[in-house]
């Protein structure tokens, strides 16, 4: 066992220094984001005023009458679709995540290969086919439509996340059961899953978010009534008028779960985007 | 007697893992492979949209292909791919070093920080599209706002052929920025204390630290980020869609996008799947790399 | 004249008779039926959802309309019409898809509604709708698949008059002036002389064609492209300038609405562009120009005047299983009563039915600022009908070609490419993306 890193310490000014530093220029990475968020509670005169007053009468009014339209439909939409595609990548995909983790068999480099790949793969190479095959089946503009194709990721996503996470917990925990007369099955089934919580808890909310902030698929595969979220925002974008004012709220819809969740899940983060590429 | 029952335990014990993993494997075989293998055919033909005979006309198989050699606007795109994804990756690297080195310290500050520095990278990617189309739009931008008051005269950025790239990989940079920060973060930690300790004693400075004992050891961990982000690089998209469409001109039409242009607004689905399939394989060779790199795939335990 | 006014005027009268005698006869075939229709983000359908419910209690028939913004639109329109699918029942058939989707089978034919009397009553008119415009939605054997509620007649628009005025200057009428113009006025009191948006292939033709230029050799017959002419070049070139050198800042990203909001908030002054995004400098609240904007025709070149019309209409896709539905809510959204209805209350401006734009009403909601902006509508409408010279916007190849030349005016207008570099280059592009839709070109 090495010893892990302890922080570094400077002396006492220099960290200050430091710190001072960073806020700076997390206001200055943040800026671009709180103008839309500010944006969304203003009116149409108040966004194109220059200079920006700081205190200018906040109205909702952009968030009502997005609340009113269609977006709610999409919103709706949006929520379903990652649900369940979701539940159904976890499904399937946990129990091959374990038998991966504890399997050792000579087709893992592939199958590794083929999962990184239909997680990395440009998003037309699945959309062409679909798209035209969807035409025959009927899927197109259905949510079972959104559903299977994000499956393509999200199933992969889940055997990557939930494999190292298994690599971590320690044989000797089902081994054990297993000498108490349990069968694979029950092993699995009432020590590994009760241990997976975390885990579980951080893959199904990446999952749910991958979901959530697709653009490509919906935009390709949808019309009218599976419309999602991202996509209804860009119909804000309007012929005769740029609505800035609902498009910022729209926006700031979008992003508010997405961000709540985000904080939950922080520290798996890394692991969700690589795969576990960095052990620890 | 007691190795047949160990034997009799390995094979149930195989027969489970396979049951677990068989259900995965058909699904990703029926909702990757196929599909795959659809585009794959496609792209022998030279399907049209608007003339439904094309569909299955094989007759011509390299068709297609032929078309990807002569096209000059898809070579163009490649070049402006490759700037695209060089400096967005080297500007991410950087910059998330950057970070990293600095928030390397636990104070409570710098902990609320990092979580705060995560904000752009986990953004829905049609968001940040948004967001900077606020700012590139010179009625309502705070940026030109600042400009003018200023006295500077900045032309609008997304439309200006010295600029429109260069604006595109801001954006960029600042979505995925958070991402190699993160992970050049992980592997700070993963840092041996010792390692350190000994430099100091021998009387290093923190910057021959830095140089001589942290990047060397987090190397690695740049190289894998910078894999990923140069794949992710391929597939930029919302932000060409919502900022630029590609113009002025050609300058930022990146080759994905070119294939989104030639498939769903013209079509020409052939032509637009024999590009996609081009596509696809650099994506899997940039994979494998990263699989052999990471040692994925080596026997477990 | 006086006669097209009555029986507008006895159109409405028959209209308000017919809703109730049809609902004594508890006519509602469709009562219950469900039908999606989609549009680009209009005023016009704006103004319309307001009356739904009048088409709804009428029929029994619930309309779901969904707008989009104008590319999106149509992108995801001719996607969803190019799988035959029948996820929408109505939609607007857009000018430069009209000749693809036609060609493609993709829209159906309405001359079966029109032709049976007792889907269509006669007073319906199918003939009312302005040739012009609706030349568009007909294919070669003069079926029609669609009807127009949108006639985009291009006008010069100055919102700034009075800065001309004051140059001793009147509104341009040839190129030349335009450029003498634009040089007398440009900047004074921060005001861009000239502003368009960037839909180049629809913008420029009108001073390609004035130059002597064409997109295509014989459109619809002969697509062969032209655009590498001395002509083009010279007219590209020219046209550029017009835009970096009198344009306001960032002109080449401007979308239709930010190119009139320009010339709103006084920015900039003159555009030449379709009447719809010309009327609201005089109407809009927000325009602080109404007092000081004026129109005029477009100028004319030394080879002619050709301002550009285009037209919308609606139709049914063709995998539609709602298509009598769909029918009925055409034929109430176009017809006579409706559209002199959202013209009376709305003072919507670029209709199609004939007997409404020579109609008084009409007239007077477009009289802006004294001037006479109707009649200025009625002769462009009948300038783009007479010669057919807007052929070439409606060959099923457009969207593509157009493409190619927006692509080439950038490069010109921002200096990556001399014209007649840039315009060969389009030229190239052109023949190769005619060839991968099969189309035979003169070599």
């Amino acid at each position: 066992m090495t010893r892990k890193a302890r922080p570094r310490r400077g002396t006492r000014r220099d960290r200050i220094a430091m710190q001072a530093l960073a806020v700076l220029l997390a206001l200055l990475a943040l800026s671009p984001f709180l103008w839309l968020l500010l944006m969304s509670f203003k009116t149409n005169a108040e966004i194109f005023r220059f200079p920006p007053r700081l205190l200018f009468d906040a109205t909702l009014a952009n968030y009502a009458a997005l609340w009113t339209s269609e977006f709610r439909n999409s919103f709706a939409n949006s929520l379903i679709v990652g649900v369940v595609s979701t539940t159904l990548s976890l499904v399937i995909g946990v129990p091959a995540a374990y038998a991966l983790s504890r399997w050792t068999t000579r087709a893992s480099g592939t199958i590794t290969l083929w999962i990184l790949a239909s997680r990395m793969a440009p998003p037309i190479a699945f959309t062409i086919p679909y798209f035209l095959v969807y035409r025959h089946l009927e899927l197109l503009d259905t949510l079972t439509g959104l559903i299977i194709i994000y499956l393509t990721f999200n199933l992969s996503l889940v055997i990557w996340m939930m494999r190292p996470f298994y690599d971590q917990l320690p044989r000797s925990l089902e081994e054990a059961a297993w000498i108490d007369g349990a069968t694979m099955w029950q092993g699995f089934r009432r020590i590994i899953l009760p241990l997976s919580g975390p885990g579980l808890a951080a893959t199904a909310i990446l999952c749910f978010l991958f979901a959530w902030n697709d653009f490509f698929f919906a935009l390709i595969l949808t019309r009218t009534e599976a419309m999602t979220a991202p996509v209804a925002v860009v119909n804000f974008m309007n012929y005769e008028g740029w609505e800035w004012g609902r498009i910022a709220a729209g926006g700031t819809m979008i992003m508010l779960p997405v961000l709540v969740f985000s904080f939950v899940v922080r520290r798996y983060l890394v692991h969700g985007l690589t795969g576990g590429a960095l052990k620890g | 007697m007691k190795s047949s029952a160990a034997g009799g335990f390995r094979r149930s014990q195989h027969r489970f893992f396979a049951l677990c993993v068989a259900p995965s494997l058909a699904v990703l075989a029926l909702i990757t492979l196929l599909p795959s293998l659809y585009l794959l055919a496609t792209s022998f033909t030279p399907l049209n949209l608007t003339r439904p005979e094309t569909q299955w006309d094989f007759s011509q198989p390299f068709v297609s292909y032929g078309q990807l050699v002569s096209d000059s606007r898809l070579h163009n795109s490649v070049w402006v791919q490759i700037k695209l994804s060089f400096w967005t990756v080297v500007l991410q690297l950087l910059i998330g070093l950057g970070l990293a080195l600095l928030l390397n310290m636990r104070t409570r500050l710098l902990d609320a920080l990092r979580t705060v520095f995560l904000i752009p990278m986990v953004l829905p990617p049609i968001v940040v599209a948004i967001i900077w189309k606020v700012i590139y739009t010179p009625d309502i931008s705070p940026m030109h706002g600042i400009f003018r008051a200023l006295g500077w005269n900045v032309p609008a950025l997304i439309t200006d052929p010295d600029w429109a790239l260069t604006s595109i990989i801001i954006a960029d940079t600042w979505e995925w920025f958070p991402f190699t920060m993160l992970m050049v973060l992980a592997g700070l930690q993963m840092m041996p204390q010792e390692l350190l300790d000994a430099a100091k004693v021998d009387g290093a400075t923190p910057w021959q630290l830095t140089r001589y004992i942290t990047l060397p050891f987090i190397k690695g961990v740049l190289l894998v980020a910078g894999l990923f982000r140069l794949i992710d690089s391929i597939k930029a998209f919302p932000l060409i869609f919502i900022l630029t469409d590609g113009g002025p001109g050609n300058l930022t039409e990146v080759t994905n996008y070119y294939s989104y242009l030639q498939a769903f607004n013209f079509s020409y689905l052939g032509f637009s799947s024999a590009i996609t399939i081009a596509l696809l394989a650099a994506t899997i060779v940039l994979s494998w790399v990263i699989v052999r790199m990471v040692g994925w795939g080596a026997a477990v335990d | 004249m006086r006669s097209l006014n009555r029986r507008t005027i006895l159109g409405g009268a028959v209209g308000a008779l017919a809703a109730p005698a049809v609902q004594a006869q508890g006519g509602k075939p469709f009562a219950g039926t469900t039908i999606n229709a989609s549009c680009f983000q209009t005023t016009y359908f704006e103004y319309l959802k307001s009356y739904f419910p009048q088409f709804e209690e009428k029929t029994g028939i619930k309309v779901n309309f969904t707008m989009q913004a104008f590319p999106v639109y149509n992108q995801r329109t001719d996607l969803e019409l190019s799988t035959k699918g029948s996820a929408l029942d109505v939609i607007n058939v857009t000018f430069i898809y009209s000749g693809r989707w036609i060609g493609a089978g993709w829209i159906t034919n309405l001359d079966p509604f029109t032709k049976d009397s007792k889907r269509t009553p006669a007073d319906w008119d199918p003939e009312d709708f302005a040739g012009g415009p609706q030349s568009a939605m007909k294919n070669a054997k003069g079926e029609t698949f669609g009807f127009t509620w949108e006639a985009g007649a291009m006008i010069l628009g100055a919102a700034r008059a009075d800065l001309i005025d004051r140059a001793g200057l009147g509104l341009p009428k040839t190129f030349d002036e335009l450029i003498k113009v634009c040089d007398a006025v440009h900047n004074k009191e921060n005001v861009a002389a000239f502003t368009a948006d960037r839909l180049h292939h629809w913008n420029w033709i009108p001073y390609l064609m004035g130059a002597g230029g064409n997109v295509f050799k014989a459109p619809p017959e002969n697509l062969t492209p032209t655009l590498q002419t001395p002509q083009a070049a010279s007219s590209a070139a020219w046209y550029a300038s017009l835009l970096t050198k009198y344009g306001p800042d960032g002109i080449l990203s401007y979308s239709d609405d930010q190119a009139m909001r320009s010339q709103m908030s006084g920015r900039a002054n003159i555009r030449t562009q379709a009447i719809t995004w010309m009327v609201p400098l005089a109407k809009h609240a927000e325009s602080t120009v109404q007092k000081t904007v004026r129109y005029g025709l477009m100028p004319a070149g030394p080879s002619g005047n050709f301002p550009g019309s285009n037209s919308h209409g609606l139709g049914i896709p063709a995998g539609s299983k709602k298509k009598e539905a769909a029918w009925e809510f055409i034929k109430w959204a176009l017809s006579k009563e409706t559209i002199a209805m959202v013209v009376k209350n709305h003072g919507y401006p670029s209709v199609c039915r004939m007997s409404i734009i020579k109609s008084p009403e009409f007239k007077q909601v477009l009289t802006l600022n004294g001037q006479d902006v109707a009649a200025l509508f009625l002769e462009v409408l009948q300038l783009g009908g007479k010669t057919g010279y807007m052929k070439y916007r409606t060959v099923p190849v457009y969207p593509q070609v157009g493409d190619k030349i927006n692509k080439a005016i950038e490069r010109i207008a921002t200096r990556q490419q001399a014209a007649p570099e840039a315009m060969k280059q389009a030229q190239a592009e052109a023949i190769q993306d005619l060839q991968k839709a099969g189309i035979k070109i003169d070599t």
